[in-house]
């Protein structure tokens, strides 16, 4: 009996395995069809379109001589370089005065750089993909930044403008449906190729072509109807609307055309086959800096490409500063930490527990200096309005006046943040003039509130109920927060809040993909979350628009939904920040969110490095960004 | 015997078989896909449009049901295709792999190696000297060791040997001038950076073992035919290490039977902290993102050595214990 | 006649175990460490009125009431004091309401969830936060980042820490035991089923279950982890069991037991398993305390009892993130949790002493 039963598994298992084969996927064998997203368009010639366009000229500028101009207006240095190196940042005027002297950009001629450094920056995370169009991760943004910048870039007032560096000029149509811009006749790719019009159409092409998957971004540039070049330097782009947005529309990456259109017909996804696998480790790029080396999970290693400051003997552009930049990958935060004061690394994000107590000694001023800026970073409840609990407003606000804010703000982040005033930052232009006051604990104000909304201990068991459908349902619901120590701090927080006053809350900290999934699919009670800043308050239509993509708590607000449709037809500024701050206000009233916080950036630098500037998004993805940082040549 | 390794091998393929079905079913019926973090960043202006996600969801298989993709996997498995990572951007899940084992294996190996070169004269030596002054601190400390924990020491190690006193470097397996260096200098590089990530991970199971091989003398040298060695003379060194340490060696053949399995799972915690790029780090991360082609390929690599490391225990019984046949 | 008969009293056996805790009671370590075990029980029991910011009995408004039980089951924290609105603050609150109230308190006014803050005892500042608060005549042991007392945790923590070993060991120990004798004993078909089903659950990393479970269910107690790491982790035990059956049943007494016709149950289980204890209580013993290690690793990977949770492990691994100010963080849990080691193992070698029946024969 043995035998035959063994070999009648066998055979089982090899007939398994053949069904298995042959149910295989198979590649998708389907033609590639460039652009095939787009909706056909016959533009008119470049002499027609001149004629009938007024055009208004838009800003084109370095952004690197813009901030020299910008410290220069600043007046002279709070104090000398030196003294800026002894000082601890202690207190916020020693902040402002180590970025006073250390943080000046180096002169327009270069005098006193060391042009043969080599900075180590920490990330967290390993690079992605290296093509632009492929960038989703943190790390793929900012080394793109450096190896693939675009044409458009804007500064830290979040204003758009077109590189100088590689745009000679940029029109914008009156009626804002076209954008014509002239590159300059000097940019090469990193083969020595020129980048030409023809690569920035191309690009777009790519981008949308259905059988391309770029993760992050087709949004905006679907926005866009049509790209042309009329000639190797002249592109012009056609928009489908009026938008105030089309300014940030127009800013995508760039790929080069001679390289991409012979390679992408096999292989649209772009990372499967042969030559784009090679492509990821030694791509084709157009940035001051070329992909010179990597090395999975450990390095990734940027240097300095001769052929963007220097064309055919002359130098066309300002040298970028060092000659190698290198990411150096450490997941675990303490040890990145300790990478820092043993000077291997140069350049780190710290946490606020990081600033606060391990960033004091000797041990760390040894080597390095830090500095902090403001960031429009946010962080809030939200509450899902599709609950028993939250769909009333006054619930919501007694949530607002039970949290103990000043706790959290002085205990738990050591007085290194501010509190959250609504969805945008105090110091954005999109902030209303007279602002709501702050909500400040009040737990007899919540209680009554509650009370109001019927939210009372009425079965004596020590918590709040409230007869809902006929039956008493209990105030008990669970907070889901990120798995960081922060996130849990303050979670715990709300619950010994909610516990005084009668109402039971369970901490949850979940894993980040659940979190996010969680919140996406609306399975959730409360939840903590935050969001960085777009370049545009238009984007945070994702966010409290009626069943828009990122409404995680179910919001819905017809007058927010017109405002933001206004908003983005309107193009005089001031009436923009209008509208922007009614929506502000609206929020506030509605209280979808309870906001908490605002978080700051935090950087420790190595001592030797200068010219840093925090814009709200942080001091590296706008411009100049990362471009500004610059080592003095030793003094002798 | 060649019949009963047969039979194993093929049993181990059927257990194969079920253990990859059960883990994926459970992989992809958590919440969360390969596509809900990746473009989902607090910047809410780089976020993928809904047609865009269900395109790239087709692309990935992940609009079929799960059943139907695990057999799509067995297939692509039986042409030995482990498929590409979702979450690498399409790299193959057998280079990702690939990269990792070398750097796992110096880690876990050498750790292995070296706990039962130290325990077994450790645990033999406590129990020729048990109960003594010596031997009761020597347990007390080794219980203190095992008392701390690695991510602790880890640290307390960082912050003296690499930072203070810069004797060793911080992390990574090997320096930024690797490539440039002899085929001597090399190895010394990875010697120095394996240091301090293998005695974490050796310390902890010094006291486990050492006890263990102790407590199985302990039955062991009680038994009468001990007593006659001791009285037919054998002196008292050969009496433990010939006639009483094998027979304590079942116990301990099941015991390396359990931990070969242990060799690829990692060190989870000890590769973050140290930026070790080994396996469990990796296996960590893809459960993270839910990336499941690598979740599948590192649960297969590791199914298929806990098998063999029980059939190689079960086979070593043989060997140890001349009354267990397999005829 | 009666001179006839034996006056030697039968004196009936008093069992395996009784005899085993006889031997148990002559070794003097052995004993400690089941003192000290004790010790830890009655912590864990008396913890709100060692620690804690409720009085253990007081008289308010005419009625007696025991506000500290609510460190146990919230209900048991009568809602007068919520309609009263005191907020959880006890001292000045009940003076407030009523000046003819007292009150018993704990014996250190210290709470394991919360920090304390200015004022609420006799004008006493708050508890100090971050890096600062070193242990002191306030904090007996220091405070977390976060201004919560680590006596009163560690104290809380007790209860965690006694029984996060039993549970998980519990559980894996008795399917651990009760599979492997079967495979071990009964052989065949039953063995190779058995094994098949210890090497399927050897293979599924707790890793992905632990996450599965975090992922599915709603309120994710210790008691959850736990029991999966018993689910899991039952497969060491089953297998050393198997070889332990495989040898011993070879021996005489079995055949001994089989020929007088005893069942198959009652020599597994009555029989073979007492010689085979020695490998297994190491890992049973090591396991329990272990426990404690493993729910400091998942806090430390982010994954554990819903916060806040005053167990020993999460104070150890929330002191790395200021390992080098923050001492009191690591050397107290640490200490406690070698403590609980060292005396878990000493039962365990108590154990393996007392039930070896040669010992016995040694004239022990």
């Amino acid at each position: 009996m043995t035998s035959c039963c063994w070999r009648l598994m066998f055979v089982s298992i090899v007939l398994a395995f053949l069904s298995g084969c042959s149910s295989s996927v198979d590649e998708e064998q389907v033609d590639f069809m460039l652009g095939d997203m787009l909706e056909p368009f016959s533009p008119h010639s470049l002499d027609e379109l001149d004629a009938k366009t007024t055009w208004i000229d838009q800003p084109v500028v370095d952004t690197l001589d813009r901030l020299r101009s910008y410290q220069v207006d600043q007046g002279p240095m709070p104090v000398s370089v030196t003294e800026a190196l002894t000082i601890k940042n202690d207190s916020p005027e020693n902040n402002t005065k180590i970025i006073g002297a250390l943080g000046r950009v180096a002169p327009s001629d270069g005098q006193g750089v060391n042009y043969d450094d080599a900075v180590v920056v920490h990330t967290a995370g390993d690079l992605k993909s290296s093509n632009p169009i492929m960038a989703s991760s943190v790390t793929d943004f900012e080394v793109g930044d450096l190896i693939s910048p675009g044409l458009f870039t804007f500064d830290w007032e979040m204003q758009p403008l077109a590189n100088a560096e590689m745009v000679v000029s940029w029109r914008t149509s009156d009626d804002r449906m076209v954008d014509k811009v002239v590159l300059r006749n000097d940019w090469t790719w990193s083969d020595g190729t020129p980048v030409t019009a023809q690569d920035v159409e191309f690009s777009f092409k790519v981008i949308m072509s259905s059988q391309v998957k770029p993760p992050a971004v087709r949004q905006g540039t679907d926005k866009i109807r049509w790209v042309k070049a009329y000639d190797d330097r002249t592109v012009v782009f056609f928009h489908k609307q009026a938008l105030a947005t089309n300014v940030w529309n127009v800013n995508y990456p760039i790929i080069p055309k001679h390289i991409y259109q012979e390679t992408i017909d096999r292989d649209p996804s772009m990372t499967r086959s042969d030559e784009h696998s090679r492509l990821e480790d030694d791509p084709i790029t157009s940035g001051p800096y070329v992909l010179a080396k990597r090395v999975r999970n450990q390095e990734i290693v940027l240097r300095r490409r001769e052929g963007y400051y220097m064309h055919k003997g002359n130098q066309v552009r300002s040298k970028p500063f060092f000659s190698t930049v290198r990411y150096k990958i450490i997941p675990d935060t303490n040890t990145a930490l300790l990478s820092l004061k043993a000077g291997e690394t140069d350049v780190q994000i710290l946490t606020a527990e990081q600033w606060q107590s391990q960033t004091e000694g000797d041990d760390f001023y040894e080597r390095n200096t830090k500095i902090t800026g403001l960031e429009w970073t946010s962080f809030h409840f939200c509450w899902n309005l599709k609950t028993p609990f939250f769909s009333d407003i006054r619930v919501r606000r007694a949530m607002s006046h039970v949290f103990d804010y000043d706790e959290m703000l002085n205990k738990i982040f050591y007085g290194l943040y501010t509190q959250g005033r609504g969805t945008f930052h105090p110091t954005s232009w999109m902030y209303p003039k007279e602002a709501p006051p702050a909500y400040r604990q009040d737990l007899d104000r919540a209680e009554t509130l509650l009370e109001e909304a019927g939210w009372v201990d009425h079965d004596g068991d020590g918590l709040l109920d409230k007869e809902i459908d006929g039956r008493s349902v209990p105030f008990r619901f669970t907070v889901l927060t990120n798995n960081t120590p922060n996130g849990v701090k303050v979670c715990t927080l709300l619950k010994e809040c909610l516990d005084k006053i009668g109402i039971e809350c369970m901490v949850k900290p979940t894993e980040f993909t659940v979190l996010t999934q969680n919140m996406r699919d609306h399975k959730f009670q409360a939840a903590m979350g935050g969001w960085g800043t777009g370049t545009d308050p238009s984007t945070s239509l994702n966010i409290w628009g009626t069943d828009e993509g990122r409404n995680y708590g179910h919001y819905s607000n017809p007058r927010v939904d017109e405002l933001f449709e206004a908003g983005v037809i309107e193009f005089d500024p001031s009436r923009r920040a209008e509208i922007y701050a009614a929506i502000h206000k609206i929020l506030w009233e509605d209280q979808p969110y309870t906001w908490l916080f605002y978080r700051n950036s935090f950087y420790g630098f190595n001592k030797r490095l200068r010219g840093y500037k925090f814009s709200p998004r942080g001091p590296f993805t706008y411009g100049p960004g990362f471009r500004s940082l610059w080592t003095p040549a030793a003094q002798p | 015997m060649l019949n009963y390794l047969v039979r194993r091998l093929l049993i181990a393929f059927v257990t194969l078989l079920l253990v990859t079905f059960v883990i994926f079913g459970l992989v992809r019926n958590m919440p969360g896909t390969p596509l809900t973090t990746d473009p989902a960043m607090m910047d809410p202006s780089k976020q993928i449009s809904p047609e865009d996600l269900r395109r790239l969801e087709k692309l990935y298989g992940l609009d079929k049901p799960w059943y139907e993709s695990y057999f799509i996997w067995i297939g692509n498995l039986a042409r030995f295709d482990l498929g590409r990572s979702i979450a690498q951007n399409n790299r193959p899940v057998i280079g990702l792999i690939g990269e990792r084992v070398g750097a796992t294996l110096t880690l876990s190996a050498t750790s292995l190696v070296l706990t039962y070169l130290l325990s077994i004269p450790l645990g033999l030596w406590t129990t020729v000297h048990s109960g003594s002054v010596r031997e009761r601190t020597l347990s007390t400390v080794l219980y203190m060791l095992y008392s701390l924990p690695s991510f602790v020491a880890a640290l307390f190690l960082q912050i003296l040997l690499a930072v203070k006193l810069g004797w060793l470097p911080l992390l990574g397996m090997v320096s930024d001038d690797y490539a440039s260096l002899s085929g001597l200098g090399k190895a010394w590089d990875i010697f120095c950076h394996a240091l301090m990530p293998v005695a974490c991970f050796t310390y902890g199971s010094l006291a486990y073992y050492t006890r263990f091989i102790h407590s199985n003398m302990q039955e062991v040298i009680r038994q009468d035919y001990i007593r006659t060695a001791r009285a037919k003379g054998v002196p008292p060194r050969r009496v433990i290490a010939h006639h009483a340490f094998r027979n304590a060696l079942i116990p301990l053949v099941t015991l390396i039977g359990l931990t070969l399995p242990a060799l690829l799972s990692g060190a989870v915690i000890l590769e973050r902290i140290f930026t070790w790029p080994g396996m469990g780090s990796l296996f960590f991360e893809s459960i993270s993102q839910r990336d499941y082609p690598v979740i599948m390929g590192l649960t297969l690599v590791f199914s298929i050595l806990t098998l063999l490391g029980q059939l190689l225990a079960d086979l070593l019984y043989a060997v140890v214990d001349p009354r267990v046949s397999y005829s | 006649m009666d001179t006839d008969r034996t006056t030697i009293k039968d004196s009936p056996s008093r069992g395996f175990w009784a005899e085993a805790w006889l031997r148990f009671r002559q070794r003097k370590m052995a004993m400690m460490a089941l003192y000290y075990i004790g010790f830890l029980c009655l912590i864990a029991l008396l913890s709100p009125a060692i620690a804690g910011t409720k009085p253990i009995v007081c008289r308010y408004k005419g009625t007696l009431y025991f506000p500290a039980m609510g460190y146990f089951n919230r209900r048991w924290e009568k809602p007068v004091f919520q309609r009263d609105r005191f907020y959880r603050i006890y001292p000045t609150n009940l003076q407030k309401n009523d000046p003819n109230s007292w009150a018993v308190w704990p014996l250190v006014y210290q709470d394991p969830y919360r920090r304390v803050r200015d004022g609420e005892w006799d004008d006493r500042p708050g508890n100090p936060t971050g890096t600062d608060g070193q242990p002191s005549r306030r904090n007996l042991l220091g405070t977390n980042q976060q201004g919560f007392d680590v006596f009163a945790q560690m104290v809380h923590g007790t209860r965690i820490a006694l029984t996060v070993g039993f549970v998980s060991m519990g559980i894996a120990a008795t399917i651990g035991v009760f599979v492997g004798s079967l495979a071990g004993y009964l052989g065949g078909w039953t063995d190779v089923l058995l094994s098949r089903l210890i090497e399927l659950v050897m293979c599924i990393p707790a890793l992905v279950l632990i996450l599965a479970l975090i992922a599915i269910i709603d309120e994710v107690t210790t008691w959850h982890l736990m029991a999966i790491i018993g689910c899991t982790s039952w497969t060491g035990i089953a297998r050393l069991t198997r070889a332990e059956f495989m040898k011993l049943k070879q021996l005489e007494f079995v055949a001994a037991a089989q020929a007088m016709g005893a069942s198959h149950w009652r020599i597994m289980f009555r029989h073979i398993l007492r010689n085979a204890l020695a490998p297994i209580l190491v890992p049973i013993s090591f396991g329990i305390a272990a426990a404690i290690l493993i729910e400091s690793g998942l806090s430390f990977l982010g994954f554990g009892a819903p916060p806040p949770n005053p167990s020993w492990g999460t104070l150890l691994s929330s002191g790395r993130a200021t390992i080098e100010q923050t001492w009191w963080l690591i050397v107290f849990p640490g200490a406690a949790i070698f403590l609980t080691v060292l005396a878990y193992n000493l039962i365990g070698e108590g154990l393996q002493e007392a039930t070896d029946p040669r010992l016995r024969q040694a004239g022990q």
